[in-house]
């Protein structure tokens, strides 16, 4: 056999090992990549088919800037409470002297951070509505009334309840990176003579910085998502993108499929790019801690 | 004395209210469902099986029910058939598709359920394909939409064992492509592929907003229920939110008590295959 | 036609080649290492052979019988992996039974052929365990047993120790030795380790860069190497570099007369006078004594000891000449006389002399 014959054999051969993957990837062609990409195109077409900018131009104004605006803000400040509230139980459960105690509250974690939607938004009814079991017991035993000035269906209720998945998710991020904090450091730190506040300053804190920068962009992005738990507390009252787009998904004809799309195209960009810091960053920690 | 104690009050209030904030939702929900009636006390006035009742005999019950199961099941199955075998053969034969394999199964995490079905609903409900609102598509939209619970545990479990030698090991031995997969590489990475599939179970039986969406009102499911009772009977709806709740947490428990399993399985030291939490991008 | 026979095999992976017109064969029973530097072709050659890797031109047969492109399930070859390969989900009995199953063979056979080879490995007691409960050497052994049970055609071993300590790695190896000749298997065995190649083979196969460089019994690549990789790779070697001044009587000068050597005669006429060349000369060879004693010897140069490093049972010197340094070996029972910085005479007779033609003076290693 000739040097060249064999060469195109081998080709060949190499082009078949990708046929197995055909069926998935057309799959992932079909259901992920040809909608968005027609969402894509679609945010750029006018009503006759011509190329615009119209639809973005919306999203600047009125309905459309608010939702963005309180999404944002929602996700951000949720993720903000979740980092800073989830580092400081991550690492108090990493000091939990017990393995045993230790194994069951990261258990609850898992179980929690899964615990969203409408049942979520359910439990929060119960518990803090305006007959929840909570507000009715401030009001009786520290005569607090807490509504109206508070209310589960605003802002402020939303935030804790998107708090209520953020913060478990981030106590299962952190503990991996706070338990590779070797003792070590902290002992050769203590024999070079810093002091504990020092050596979080230099070395702890600088160590966990990727572990909690990543999980802030993806809490960002988990409540960014989120729609059932907001659509369960609210309906349609409070502007927030997710609702916004799936008040335009609701009856069977559109009614303005540009600013959907642009909607779409739009949290598809802030979503994706949180994911990409995120990834970027996690595994640029996880190099770091090894 | 008092060192000590600031010590370990500190991390010790800090988890209480930790727990508390954790716990109370859940704890409510439990409670409201057996209550008689809870919204003039601190505490329940009796307890009663009464709203689990009126869930049960409610005739709708049993559909969502069904409906639900038949979606989560079909979408674990759907994901299993579609995804392991990839996984493997990537691994096994093409590793220069491994990043684009990675990266395709990450994408998901960055689509809301929302934004995929707007994009279904924009491309495929309109004539003449009209396949948008069906129930397959839903189960299509699931695959998509799960797919890195179902990924990540299953590229694990097969990079955890280095399945490349393992195959070769086996045929050296004389064992085909066929005694390979079912003695060798299944058994291997079936602690991936069962907490993948837990995971995908849970997230999709309790999945709200791509269902309502594409199907709707046409082929309702347990979430649509639930939500459509928080509105008209709170009753109802804890004992709803209880059944939607102990399935998941039940899913959460068995997925960590497989990765305890499956990494005392394998290479003691090592990675684990499916070691970690339940979660993925979860917030809904 | 030998037992094994690889004939002009090439291999390359997207244009690097791995394997290039690479022929061996081997006999029935032959204990064969391959040796050589990381990268060099070993595992693709052994990987031909196993039928993981399908040659790009070339043929491999087996007992006169075409195998190139039999599929490796059919091929009746037992590999030993480097990693072990073991299979988690299955005990060390469930490991070596595996291929048994595999051919069907019958309940009592298999019982009887597992026992009999966890016996033969050493492990009789461990066969309920899983792979994770075995230590590494156990878990090679396994390995090991799980390959012969099949009765395979050839015994495959990819670097089957280097994952293991220093002292179970020499144990295990005169095991495999044992266990090879007791039952007589064709093995070849690949390695980079040139101390476990040379003690335990019939023949080493050295390679380099995807070629092979020489085959022969320990002793011949040792004693007689027949390119100066194989000198340098294969043991430690002196190189003094020279210039061919008398083939018949076999004299050679350094380029700038700082010494003579002499050397056996060169008879043919491969090499002429005025040829560039380099002095071959192993370390235990040289004989070192005190300035002032007189020795006779075919050669004695004068040399200033620079260090002396305790190895063992041997004590290495090194010794600077003008532009180079030269190591030699004497027993460390002997090391007392010596002193740094001072003069010293080396010597050593002609017949410890090999020659490889100059002026290509590459290294060892290719990395
Ligand atoms: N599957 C592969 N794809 C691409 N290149 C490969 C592959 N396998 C081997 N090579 C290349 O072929 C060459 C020979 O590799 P091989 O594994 O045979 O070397 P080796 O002698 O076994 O080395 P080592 O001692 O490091 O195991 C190397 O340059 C290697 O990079
Ligand atoms: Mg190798």
């Amino acid at each position: 056999m000739t040097s060249n014959q064999a060469k195109k054999r081998r080709r060949k051969r190499k082009w078949l090992d990708w046929i197995p993957l055909m069926p998935f990837l057309f799959f992932c062609l079909v259901i992920m990549i040809l909608p968005l990409f027609f969402m894509l195109k679609g945010s750029f077409t006018g009503s006759e088919g011509q190329f615009t900018l119209e639809h973005y131009a919306k999203m600047g104004v009125s309905i459309y800037a608010i939702s963005f605006r309180n999404s944002i803000l929602l996700s951000g400040i949720t993720a903000i409470l979740g980092v800073i509230m989830g580092t400081i139980v991550g690492y108090f459960i990493c000091q939990l002297r017990s393995k045993r105690a230790q194994e069951l509250v990261t258990a609850l974690c898992d179980v929690t951070s899964n615990f969203t939607g409408a049942p979520l938004a359910f439990a929060f009814i119960v518990v803090l509505g305006s007959n929840g079991v909570l507000t009715l017991a401030l009001r009786e035993y520290l005569n607090w009334k807490i509504y109206p000035a508070f209310s589960i269906y605003s802002f402020w209720g939303l935030a804790l309840a998107y708090t209520y998945f953020q913060l478990p998710l981030m106590v299962l991020l952190i503990i991996p990176a706070i338990a590779g904090l070797k003792s070590e450091w902290r002992e050769a730190a203590r024999g070079l003579g810093a002091s504990s506040g020092q050596y979080w300053r230099y070395v702890g804190l600088p160590v966990l910085t990727p572990a909690i920068g990543a999980g802030l962009l993806l809490l960002f992005a988990n409540a960014f998502g989120a729609y059932a738990t907001a659509y369960t507390l609210t309906e349609f009252r409070f502007p927030l993108i997710t609702l916004q787009l799936g008040f335009l998904l609701t009856g069977e004809v559109f009614r303005d499929p540009g600013a959907g799309d642009a909607m779409g195209i739009l949290t598809l960009l802030m979503m994706g790019m949180s994911i990409i810091i995120y990834q970027v960053i996690s595994r640029r920690g996880r190099k770091w801690q090894q | 004395m008092a060192a000590m104690n600031k010590r370990t009050a500190v991390p010790g209030f800090a988890i209480g209210c930790f727990l508390f904030y954790m716990l109370l939702p859940i704890v409510a929900t439990y409670a409201f469902s057996v209550a008689t009636r809870w919204d003039r006390s601190i505490l329940p006035e009796g307890l009663t099986l009464d709203w689990y009742k009126a869930a049960f005999t409610d005739q709708w019950f049993i559909i969502v029910f069904k409906n639900s199961l038949v979606l989560s099941i079909s979408t674990v199955i759907a994901s299993i058939l579609l995804i392991v075998p990839t996984a493997y053969w990537v691994h096994l034969r093409v590793p220069k598709a491994r990043p684009l394999l990675d990266l395709i199964s990450t994408l998901p995490f960055a689509i809301p359920g929302v934004v995929l079905a707007l994009g279904l609903i924009r491309l495929y409900a309109r004539p003449p394909l009209m396949l948008a609102r069906t129930p397959v598509m839903l189960v299509a939209a699931y695959v998509i939409f799960t797919m890195p619970f179902m990924y990540r545990p299953v590229a694990n479990s097969l990079e955890a064992v280095n399945i490349r030698v393992l195959t070769e090991a086996a045929q050296s031995l004389g064992a085909s492509w066929g005694r390979t997969l079912r003695q060798i590489i299944l058994p291997n990475i079936l602690p991936g592929i069962l907490s993948g599939g837990l995971l995908v179970f849970a997230t999709i039986f309790g999945e709200f907003t791509i269902a309502t969406f594409l199907v709707g009102a046409r082929y309702k499911t347990f979430p649509m229920q639930l939500v459509y009772f928080t509105r008209r009977d709170g009753r109802i709806a804890s004992a709803y939110s209880v059944i939607s709740f102990t399935i998941a947490w039940t899913t959460s428990l068995v997925i960590l008590w497989i990765a305890a399993w499956g990494a005392k399985r394998t290479s003691g030291g090592g990675k684990h295959p499916t070691k970690g939490h339940t979660t993925g991008v979860v917030g809904d | 036609m030998s037992y094994l026979d690889l004939d002009h095999l090439n291999k390359a992976f997207d244009g690097a080649i791995a394997v290039n017109n690479l022929s061996l064969h081997v006999e029935k029973g032959e204990f064969v290492s391959l040796l050589g530097p990381s990268g060099c072709g070993k595992t693709t050659t052994l990987r031909m052979i196993a039928g993981f890797e399908t040659p790009d031109s070339g043929s491999i047969h087996l007992a006169g019988e075409e195998i190139t492109s039999v599929p490796p399930n059919r091929r009746g070859m037992g590999m030993v992996f480097q990693s072990y390969a073991l299979f988690p989900n299955m005990t060390a009995w469930g490991n070596v039974a595996f291929g048994l199953r595999v051919a069907q063979k019958s309940q009592k056979d298999i019982k009887q052929r597992v026992n009999q080879l966890l016996d033969l490995v050493g492990l009789s007691n461990a066969g309920h365990k899983y792979t994770n409960e075995l230590s590494g050497g156990q878990q090679q052994r396994v390995a090991l047993a799980r390959a012969l049970a099949i009765e395979p055609r050839v015994l495959l071993l990819d670097e089957p120790l280097s994952a293991l300590d220093a002292v179970v790695r020499v144990s295990l190896r005169h095991e495999i030795r044992r266990i090879q000749t007791a039952l007589g298997i064709t093995t070849i065995y690949v390695t980079h380790d040139q101390e476990e190649a040379l003690s335990i083979s019939d023949r080493v196969v050295v390679m380099r860069q995807a070629m092979i460089e020489q085959v022969g019994t320990p002793e011949e690549i040792y004693t007689q190497p027949d390119t100066h990789f194989v000198a340098t790779f294969v043991g430690t070697s002196n190189q003094f570099p020279g210039i061919l001044k008398d083939a018949r009587s076999g004299l050679v000068t350094s380029v700038n007369g700082d010494w003579q050597i002499s050397i056996p005669p060169i008879m043919d006429d491969h090499m002429q006078n005025g040829d560039a060349l380099i002095v071959i000369v192993r370390p235990e060879e040289i004989r070192v004594s005190q300035a002032e004693i007189v020795i006779e010897e075919d050669n004695v140069i004068t040399a200033v000891l620079e260090t002396i490093t305790l190895l063992g049972p041997v004590t290495r010197l090194s010794l600077s000449l003008p532009g180079q340094l030269i190591i030699a070996d004497i027993k460390t029972v002997d090391r007392g006389r010596f002193v740094c910085g001072t003069s010293v005479q080396l010597s050593f007779p002609r017949r410890a002399c090999r020659v490889m033609p100059g002026g290509d003076i590459t290294n060892g290693d290719d990395n």
